[in-house]
């Protein structure tokens, strides 16, 4: 009696079991798929991202002979250096990083203090009139600086600060320059998820405000200070518009505008190559652009270089800078 | 300090919140508020330069005027700039919001894959994407290689199919826009505690329900944020034609009046769309404070 019954239910736990079996197989299966379809969508993306600099690397190696060869497509035959020694000349390279190295690190570095002790202000402290200072700050992120420029120029020259580094350090120094506001803000943000504990502990052993400031605050402001300096550092490397404003000699310009007068040129090249056909220069066109690549590559090295070692901290500092505001 | 002037401990507090932020306002006198006025005064008045610099004669709002009658170009670059911005503000939000939930997930490659899609921020902002664009490094391949425009006609009819493919080709100038967005939508997401998702599942939410009734909320605060961040970079953005034609005016033919007039219209035009948005997201961001 027992016998039969006791197989069957043997039968019966050994189906079940196979269900369970099966189930765990398509679930994992269906994860299998879920995570080929997330790598696919997650790589072409990136792709996408990285696309332009794959281009520009592979067109600036390229000789005039592997541009000319329909067979080449992204791999030249002979790496060759060539397009980056013109470009160095053409962009006047040492120059140009020495000038944008001035503007870009000496901005950056007083933003990140000026911010940082205005950012500090707003957050730890309550004044009278302190919502419409805040709502300035808001406010000059806003103004396009197309309203301001005929005055800022004016008084700039006035100043006799025109063709000098001053306009971008300046600024800088009192919490403005480029996007100063939105560097602020930032700093607001990460005061405010400290505890106040630390400071109260500084006061009530007797160290004044600005000292527990510098000492106790500003080193805790690490994730804050990296995100701020970098971006200070690669928008002001990039920026053409400032620097086109109060740099009108050739000898104070930065890369960003010796690559933009290169590339000026080389169009203008183009065009005249192209309306002389008949003198055979045709083949100097990917010949020049090729050039141009190398010059933007030579532009962008150095931030890129930059962002290859800063890259890992500057990910995880975003998530605790509290740079998502509020 | 404070003791030495007499200060109370309010008035003592009060004295050092208003040194720390005192740079700032300097800064702020001498780069926003005077250059603000300045531009007004300019804008209102006829300039000649002269040589004890420049003088002035009102004018009234002869400038702005000029600038809807008598400019061929304004009004039609103020529109192209504005329908630009509310195509692609959208599109930038959304990619970005879609791109931060992906590069959200814990997986192995996580850091790298971060690394390359801020890579837009490093690289893509001013005069080197100018250039980009240009050598046509930006625009990906596949649309002008496989004549996809050929092949997609026989089965779209060409008026919905243009538009729809200019719109893809627009797509990676959004995405290369969108570095710093994805990256505050990152930082927003890390904030949501992960127990709320828990507590949806252990109810049965599914994935796609529990995004609706807890990520899109929770991360309502930062959609502003980068709306805001998208509106405003978009037209400050350096390619921008109406950015260009001040400055042509300004300083090739040295007409600063007329500049600033446009200028001080064109700050009118942000100011009206940034009030929008704030109306638009008044109601949602009120909503998460309550609750928060």
């Amino acid at each position: 009696m027992s016998s039969p019954s006791m197989t069957e239910k043997y039968a019966g736990l050994q189906g079940k079991a196979e269900e369970v079996w099966k189930v765990t197989w398509i679930k994992r299966g269906r994860g299998i798929i879920g995570t080929i379809f997330y790598y696919l969508v997650i790589l072409s993306l990136a792709f996408v991202f990285i696309y332009p600099l794959l281009y520009m690397v592979s067109k600036s190696l390229m000789r005039p002979e592997d541009v000319a060869d329909a067979t080449i497509q992204w791999i030249p035959k002979e790496f060759s250096l060539r397009n980056y020694s013109i470009a160095l000349k053409e962009i006047n390279f040492w120059p140009g990083l020495l000038n944008s190295s001035i503007i870009s690190f000496g901005s950056a570095f007083l933003q990140v203090i000026s911010c940082s002790i205005v950012g500090y202000g707003f957050a730890r402290y309550r004044f009278p009139g302190q919502a419409l200072f805040l709502a300035m700050v808001v406010f000059t992120f806003l103004v396009p600086p197309q309203t301001i420029v005929v005055p800022l120029f004016t008084f700039f020259l006035d100043l006799g600060w025109v063709n000098t580094h001053l306009p971008f350090v300046v600024p800088a120094l009192l919490g403005h320059g480029l996007k100063g506001s939105l560097f602020v803000l930032i700093f607001i943000q990460f005061y405010r998820t400290l505890p106040n504990v630390l400071e109260e502990a500084a006061r009530i052993d007797g160290a004044g405000a600005f000292r527990t400031y510098w000492m106790i605050m500003f080193p805790l402001a690490k994730p804050a200070m990296l995100v701020v300096f970098l971006f200070s550092v690669v928008w002001h490397w990039n920026d053409l518009f400032e620097p086109n404003m109060y740099l009108l000699v050739p000898e104070y310009f930065n890369l960003a505008q010796n690559m933009a007068f290169f590339n000026g040129n080389a169009n203008l090249e183009l065009q005249q190559a192209a309306s002389s056909v008949s003198t055979g220069t045709l083949g100097m066109a990917p010949t020049l652009q090729n050039q141009i690549m190398a010059g933007v590559m030579l532009t962008i090295l150095p931030v890129l270089i930059l962002y290859m070692f800063t890259q890992r901290y500057f990910v995880e500092s975003v998530e605790r800078s509290g740079i998502a505001g509020e | 300090m404070g003791k030495k002037l007499g200060l109370s401990m309010r008035g003592r507090h009060i004295f050092e919140g208003y040194s720390f932020i005192s740079i700032w306002i300097i800064g702020f006198l001498l780069f926003m508020v005077i250059p603000l006025g300045k531009s007004l005064y300019f804008s209102l008045n006829n300039l000649e330069s002269s040589k004890e610099g420049l003088k002035a004669s009102y004018a009234g709002l002869t400038h702005y005027r000029a600038a809807f009658t008598t400019d061929v170009d304004f009004v039609p670059l103020l529109q192209s700039t504005v329908t630009t911005m509310l195509s692609q503000v959208p599109l930038i939000l959304i990619f970005a919001m879609f791109s931060a939930l992906l590069l959200n997930r814990h997986f192995p490659g996580r850091t790298l894959f971060r690394g390359i899609f801020f890579l837009p921020v490093i690289i893509a902002s001013g005069a080197i994407l100018r250039e980009l664009l240009e050598q046509g490094a930006a625009q990906l391949p596949i649309f002008y290689q496989y004549d996809l425009f050929s092949k997609l006609n026989a089965f779209i009819p060409e008026d919905i199919l243009e538009p729809l493919l200019e719109y893809a080709d627009s797509l990676t100038l959004v995405m290369w826009d969108s570095g710093v967005q994805i990256l505050i939508f990152i930082a927003g997401l890390q904030t949501i505690s992960p127990a709320l998702y828990e507590a949806a599942r252990c109810d049965g939410a599914t994935k796609w329900e529990s995004f609706w009734k807890i990520t899109f909320p929770m991360i309502m605060p930062m959609l502003f944020v980068n709306t805001l961040y998208s509106v405003v970079n978009s037209f400050t953005k350096t390619d921008n034609q109406i950015m260009n034609h001040i400055m042509n005016n300004v300083f090739k033919s040295n007409n600063y009046a007329y500049g600033s007039a446009m200028g001080w219209i064109y700050f009118i035009v942000i100011s009206v769309v940034l009030a929008i948005v704030f109306f638009i997201f008044r109601k949602s961001l009120s909503a998460t404070e309550g609750r928060g």
